[in-house]
């Protein structure tokens, strides 16, 4: 079994940005802040955080920001939940939270709840418990949890659940391994994982892993490294990574790294591209792989990146 | 093509504005590699077009015919370039002109509309380039809302059909029916046939792209909108495509959500008038329903979706009709299902497990999948049915056999078994 080439995805990660000209490159620029959330932390989870440009990076997220408080996707573009969450975990990747004003953003995020408990992504009303595991997890890195109303949040995401033990994206929908990460690490966050059947959501959780050792994120689909971060860190939230075969998954993203260049892909011999590079080692450090940082499973940030907010 | 590669960006962007102005009724997008255009051309059997025989080099860019739009993903990137600049003017334009109009300027308000019918055209066609830029979904909503008119609000249903046709996962797409949905069913007189075109959109949409959970989302999504009519409608109807499609999770869910929602309008009726009329005809759309997964399952062999599906009928059976609570009995009058009925139930399940072991020897994955399949789904029936006076009787000497499967198929989820046995 090969080993993971730690250096040549830390040095493709880094050079990602200089292919300006790449189709792929352009046309997601409006995600540009997720993308580096993405990067960075997959850096820093190498533990090499430090050949990233901090200053570049800090004032560039603050360029991001808009007037209502919420930061949009890359300068320019409108505000949402997904980018602002991007945004404090970047800041939070490198201790400069305190360049906020936690007031003004943590309004954002206050204002976009509705009266049922639910989340907006911004202020055009789209729906989504992915808005509200956002919306908790940023609101709670700011320290200010209490400013939204936990019990109504929680209760609209218990409503999402399904007669399978997952959860979707609003009452009724069908369930989904990233919908699942999502609700299940609200309820972590806010201390309300009793909501959860652990049994009957962990048998459908490692139903997902497929004979080649990947994880798909729902029924009859092709496995895929970033269910490897999806499906793992929500049974690590409910304890029953014991129901899968770490070994061979371990094997599975192994296998879609890029040898040559670095870089993790869905599938082995697929294109790599920076978000599954990041699933693949986060899977990686979920499933304690040697000389990785230790990954926080409802943050999504490194255990002590999360440690340094909350026991300052 | 050597001349248009060097030509400027902004010309091939008033190129392709000009084709979707004199075409409103392009129903498609694609992009095209350049070695297809030949072959494109061939294929048509229809003299060529002028604006495509013409030796003019932007025909290399653009494939136009019978209102299908190809552009070439070798102009993609500078055509995006330019697309995205004239949308971020047209916005700065529009913002200016809003400026104007808070500082008491007079005469800006035609001003005003033509900046927005700018932000109009320049949104469009960046978002058939970049299906989920956002910023330019919400300008065209801030746009719509200035005036916001019926036929508005059916142009953007129109419009974000067209994205979808290239990018049939894109969220924004989606959300932007949604949003347009949401604004108009207050007022609108056709609710219900709109819904039933989203419907149909799904369905069509589904059909090229499988298994795609934001399109049968956004159906899932729709069922709050329907009448108990359409919902009976869409359980039948959706039917054969069911059967055609019994590897894709998301029609199953569906159903699943149909069928809750037909409970639901039930449980709401009965709360002021007993209907049993009703109930009898609601039992028996979930009795064919149990029947027609159990064809499907012995005529495809080894599909999860189906046995995934089947757990649902069955907890849903024992939940909904097995209710023993006199309260509860009282307030939805229902007779709850006998212990006989829940004998025969099970005994059709045992049988369904043993005919799925009947090929044991054989090698083939999907047998194997089969045999696997049946055996956890086994496993959901202890786990929920075990409270049920008869369960132990009829399940005492299978329970050995469904060790054996489960060591024999799938010995990785051992730990399943164990934590059933251990109450
Ligand atoms: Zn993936």
């Amino acid at each position: 079994m090969g080993e993971l080439e730690a250096d040549k995805h830390v040095r493709y990660i880094m050079e990602v940005e200089k292919r300006k000209d790449d189709f792929e490159y352009v046309v997601t620029e409006h995600l540009r802040i997720n993308g580096a959330y993405w990067g960075l932390t997959t850096i820093d989870i190498l533990g090499k955080l430090d050949v990233a440009d901090k200053e570049e990076v800090v004032s560039w997220v603050m360029k991001c920001q808009h007037e209502s408080g919420g930061f949009g996707g890359n300068i320019g573009h409108d505000p949402h939940l997904v980018t602002t969450l991007n945004a404090v975990q970047i800041l939070a990747l490198f201790d400069s939270i305190n360049v906020l004003d936690i007031d003004k953003v943590s309004n954002y995020i206050v204002g976009l709840q509705n009266e049922d408990g639910s989340f907006s992504g911004d202020i055009w009303g789209e729906i989504d418990t992915r808005f509200s595991y956002v919306a908790i997890c940023c609101i709670s890195l700011l320290r200010c949890l209490d400013k939204i109303n936990v019990e109504k949040a929680v209760n609209y995401i218990v409503s999402c659940k399904n007669l399978d033990g997952g959860f979707g994206c609003i009452p009724g929908a069908e369930s989904h391994a990233g919908q699942i990460f999502c609700c299940v690490g609200a309820l972590a966050i806010t201390g309300c994982l009793h909501h959860v059947d652990k049994d009957l959501l962990g048998w459908w959780l490692c139903e997902r892993q497929v004979k080649s050792g990947g994880l798909n994120g729902r029924p009859e689909k092709l496995p895929d490294v970033c269910y490897s971060w999806w499906v793992l860190s929500s049974l690590t939230m409910i304890d029953r990574v014991h129901w899968i075969d770490k070994e061979k998954l371990l094997r599975f993203i192994l296998d879609c790294q890029d040898k040559e260049n670095g870089g993790i892909s869905d599938r082995p011999d697929d294109a790599v591209d920076v978000f599954h590079t990041y699933f693949g080692v986060a899977g990686l450090s979920l499933l304690e792989y040697p000389k990785l940082k230790a990954i926080d499973p409802a943050y999504a940030l490194p255990v002590d990146v999360v440690n340094r907010i909350f026991f300052k | 093509m050597e001349e248009v590669s060097q030509a400027d960006p902004s010309h091939l962007l008033q190129y392709l504005d000009s084709i979707l102005d004199s075409d409103p009724f392009i129903n498609e997008v694609g992009f095209i590699h350049p070695s297809q255009f030949l072959a494109l051309n061939e294929e048509a059997a229809a003299p060529v077009s002028e604006e495509l025989s013409a030796a003019n080099s932007s025909d290399m860019v653009f494939w136009h015919r019978d209102h299908k739009l190809g552009i070439s993903t070798q102009y993609l990137v500078p055509l995006y370039k330019a697309a995205k600049c004239a949308f971020m003017a047209a916005v700065g334009r529009y913002n200016d002109s809003n400026l104007s109009a808070e500082s008491g300027e007079k005469n800006v308000s035609s001003l005003q509309d033509l900046c927005a019918v700018q932000v109009m055209k320049r949104s469009r066609a960046l978002l058939l380039l970049t299906s989920d830029f956002g910023t330019a979904w919400n300008y065209r909503k801030l746009m719509i809302l200035r005036e916001p008119h019926v036929s508005t609000y059916m142009d953007e249903l129109g419009f974000s059909k067209l994205v979808l046709s290239y990018s049939p996962k894109s969220e924004c797409a989606w959300s932007h029916r949604r949003w347009v949905i949401k604004k108009i069913s207050g007022n609108c007189l056709n609710l219900q046939e709109i819904v039933e075109n989203e419907s149909d959109l799904v369905k069509l949409i589904a059909e090229k792209s499988k298994m795609n959970y934001r399109a049968w989302n956004h159906r899932c999504w729709l069922v709050s909108y329907m009448s108990s009519e359409q919902v009976k409608h869409e359980i039948t109807s959706s039917r054969v495509w069911a059967g055609l499609n019994v590897a894709d999770n998301s029609c199953f869910h569906y159903r699943s959500r149909l069928m809750l929602r037909m409970l639901e309008g039930l449980r709401t009726k009965q709360g002021s008038k007993a209907v049993s009329s009703d109930n009898a005809e609601y039992y028996k759309i979930y009795k064919e329903e149990l029947d027609w997964n159990e064809t499907l399952i012995k005529r495809y062999i080894g599909r999860e979706a189906l046995w995934l599906y089947r757990r649902f009928l069955s907890l849903f059976w024992v939940d909904q009709f097995a209710i023993v609570d006199a309260d509860a009995l009282a307030h939805i009058n229902q007779t709850p299902i006998s212990t006989g009925e829940i004998k025969t139930f099970l005994d059709n399940e045992v049988q369904l497990f043993y005919s799925c072991q009947g090929y044991s020897n054989n090698d083939f994955e999907d047998y194997q999948a089969q045999a696997t399949f049946s055996a956890t789904y086994m496993l959901w029936i202890t786990r929920h049915f075990s409270q049920y006076a008869g369960f132990e009787l009829i399940m005492k000497l299978r329970l050995r056999d469904l060790q054996e499967v489960l060591d024999k198929y799938c010995p990785e989820r051992s730990f399943l078994w164990d934590f059933l046995r251990t109450p």
